[in-house]
């Protein structure tokens, strides 16, 4: 059954992400799927032999961390699927999209303006864009909470 | 089998040895030739330091054509070696890029004395700098390599390449148009690429891959936290205190890349914000990794040019550190004491994940680079004892590793950031280009009057003045380009041959990395990882945690390095 996909990063910002992803899961009965991406373009600059080591890393923080966004879903009342996906997170949620060929994004909304972040107020239109026309899921936008 | 190898050993033993006594050596042949007539000395500069490579020259006043010349070198000495017959009337000269010539005329009773074969010791000549434009150009590509390396525009290597390009094509292509724009040529500028520091930073990169493997991190870390049983007031400092030994023998970034994830982990089970774990960590690994010669890359740097041995920097710095240490880890609580407040109780099924992870995953190839790191650290200890440089130590143990486990060569050499040593060898030329024009001396010039004789100022002046630096700027290059200002110091300054200047720069510039985001790259690995688990690490925050910890851990290890050395 086609469902909710609801990229996140963790933290105290992706929680009302969370609850409104779980929220609308629930309300339409659809499945819902988070997803962690990792990408380690922060590494660029510092340690690049370091890739592979350090991408297995980051894979584990992310089961982490959606492990507990599935607890929340299941201390809702509802069974959640994750994902781990390493590269660029925009090329990701919309391969996940086609592949579930999903109803619903469920993403943050960010507060300011953050130079590379795929969530940039800017870059976020038209990626919705983007999302919509390629995979025809709806994107809802929730809006984070200060860290 | 055995037999034969005997054999071939033996015979390869006394063919050696039979060798060795038949050759003649260099002192036999040297007893041999006629004793020549010699004009020796030695040049320096300002600083009192020997000049190399300057070309000395015996000629007939007012004649091109030399008698005799030569180039001095590494410590400065030269000896011209005079034809039998020379003219009455001789003078030195005595040429160098970015010095201004010096000429001396050979008084009669000289020429009597060479006349009779006798050899003449000149008296040290000191060569004066003399500005030049290739002095301007060398020191605009050094801030530009700053600044680029400050800005991240682009990558920290290729921005010291682009700073060694510049400099060899003004020196080869800038004669063309004056000779004043020659800084250095190919030759010359490989001189200040410390091999030691190469070697020692690969051999270690190796060891690194192999332990990082084994899974001694995270199951450190978990282990960390079953000892505390989730009380934060003991799993902070049981962290800090790993994440600091850790980065003792290992390198900052290396620890943190490999902790933090683990430990967002399990902030996230216990329901904590990790930065109330990571940025004492961090700060920590920032701390503690001072005490060791292989700690932090400023303390190879340090080491290999100051000739300071692993027990020097164990024996001088160790107390301090620990006393830098003990104010962090108040300050951490006070810090975050809010936010080490346990929100709830740990979560069953997070926890189960975290033992899960909290698994040493290679046992064996763990217990045979336990082994091999610990003869490293013998060898480290002892090693000076045969002068066992610590970049052999290293490559030994890398290599004793790489026999023993063997591991994916592939692999391992990939390990190896090559991007790093790149940029330490161009960084060394970079740095080597301001040395060559004379920048250097006359900073260290300007400190030393500015000192005077006070080896307490000195401290104090060379301590805070790395460490305010080292926020703003990258503390490797800096401290690349303090070392033979330090050097200066250490020659000149009543009471510092101890040493003591060299680890007041350790201290200045591994403890300012705490300062700012930028100061150390361990800050900027650990707010990488953290934004990505959704705990972003702003400039701003990091300075505001940061900088009072700079203060108070620079200030307890400088109290320490003045009750030693004062």
């Amino acid at each position: 059954m086609p469902g909710v996909i609801c990229p996140i990063r963790g933290g105290p910002s992706s929680q009302p992400t969370i609850k409104r992803a779980i929220a609308l899961a629930k309300e339409k009965n659809l499945d819902l799927h988070f997803l962690y991406v990792v990408n380690l373009d922060f590494l660029a600059y510092t340690e690049s032999s370091r890739v592979r080591h350090i991408s297995e890393e980051m894979h584990e923080m992310g089961e982490f961390i959606l492990l507990a966004a599935q607890e929340a879903a299941r201390a809702d009342g509802i069974s959640a699927e994750a994902d781990v996906r390493h590269g660029e997170v925009g090329e990701e949620i919309v391969g996940l999209a086609q592949e579930l060929e999903a109803d619903f994004i469920i993403m943050g909304r960010p507060l300011g303006e953050q130079e590379g972040d795929v969530f940039s107020i800017d870059r976020l239109e038209r990626f919705i864009e983007r999302i919509e026309s390629e995979c025809g899921a709806k994107v809802v936008l929730e809006d984070e909470v200060e860290g | 089998m055995n037999a034969t190898f005997r054999h071939f050993t033996l015979a390869f033993l006394l063919v050696f040895i039979i060798l060795g006594l038949i050759l003649p050596g260099e002192g036999i042949q040297a007893q041999e030739i006629d004793p020549a007539v010699l004009i020796v000395g030695i040049v320096k500069d300002q600083q009192n330091q020997p000049v190399v490579d300057a070309r000395v020259v015996l000629a007939v006043d007012g004649e091109n054509d030399p008698v005799a010349e030569t180039i001095t070198q590494e410590d400065g000495r030269y000896a011209l070696v005079l034809p039998r017959v020379f003219p009455d009337t001789l003078s030195v000269y005595i040429e160098r890029s970015h010095f201004q010539e010096y000429s001396l005329q050979l008084n009669l009773n000289e020429i009597r004395e060479l006349g009779a074969g006798e050899t003449i010791v000149m008296q040290d000549v000191t060569l004066q700098r003399q500005i030049s434009p290739a002095f301007w150009i060398a020191t605009l590509v050094f801030l530009l390599v700053l600044a680029l390396i400050a800005t991240g525009i682009i990558h920290n290597t290729l921005a010291a390449l682009v700073g060694i390009t510049v400099l060899f094509g003004v020196s080869y292509l800038g004669p063309i148009l004056s000779d004043g724009l020659f800084i250095f040529d190919f030759a010359s500028s490989m001189r200040y690429i410390d091999w030691n520091v190469i070697f020692l930073i690969m051999g270690m990169m190796i060891v690194i891959a192999v332990v990082e493997n084994t899974g001694i991190f995270q199951w450190l870390t978990f282990f960390a936290y079953r000892v505390s049983g989730g009380r934060t007031w003991l799993l902070l400092p049981i962290l800090m205190l790993i994440t600091g030994i850790a980065s003792a023998f290992l390198d900052n970034v290396t620890t943190m890349l490999l902790m933090t994830p683990i430990t967002v982990q399990i902030s996230l089970a216990l329901g904590i914000n990790p930065l109330a774990l990571l940025i004492p960590e961090v700060m920590a690994s920032n701390v503690i990794g001072v005490s060791t010669l292989v700690g932090t890359p400023t303390n190879i740097l340090i080491g290999s040019f100051g000739d300071i041995s692993f027990n020097d920097f164990l024996v001088n710095l160790t107390p301090g550190v620990l006393m830098a240490f003990a104010g962090l880890l108040v300050y951490s609580f006070l810090v975050y004491r809010r936010e080490l407040v346990v929100a709830h109780d740990a979560s069953p099924l997070l926890m189960d994940k975290l033992a899960e992870r909290g698994q040493i995953t290679e046992r064996e190839q763990l217990r045979k680079a336990a082994i091999v790191f610990a003869g490293m650290l013998i060898l480290f200890v002892i090693g000076e004892q045969f002068h066992m440089l610590p970049a052999v130590t290293a490559l030994m143990g890398a290599t004793v590793l790489l026999i023993w486990i063997k591991p994916d060569i592939e692999e391992m050499i990939e390990a190896v950031d090559w991007t790093t040593l790149v940029f330490f060898m161009s960084l060394f030329i970079v740095v080597g280009g301001i040395q060559e024009v004379g920048l250097i001396s006359m900073i260290a010039d300007l400190i030393g009057r500015m000192v005077g004789d006070s080896l307490l100022l000195t401290m104090l002046a060379v301590t805070w003045f790395s460490a305010i630096l080292s926020m703003v700027i990258a503390n490797i290059p800096f401290t690349a380009a303090m070392l033979p200002v330090i050097a200066f110091l250490t020659a000149t300054v009543p009471g510092a041959d101890s040493k003591v200047l060299f680890f007041c720069l350790s201290v200045g510039a591994a403890m300012g990395g705490n300062g700012s985001l930028i100061g150390a790259s361990a800050n900027m690995v650990t707010a990488g990882i953290s934004e990505a688990a959704g705990y972003p690490i702003t400039y701003s925050y990091f300075i505001k945690k940061g900088f009072p910890a700079l203060l108070i851990t620079t200030s307890l290890a400088l109290v320490w390095l003045l009750i030693r050395f004062l």
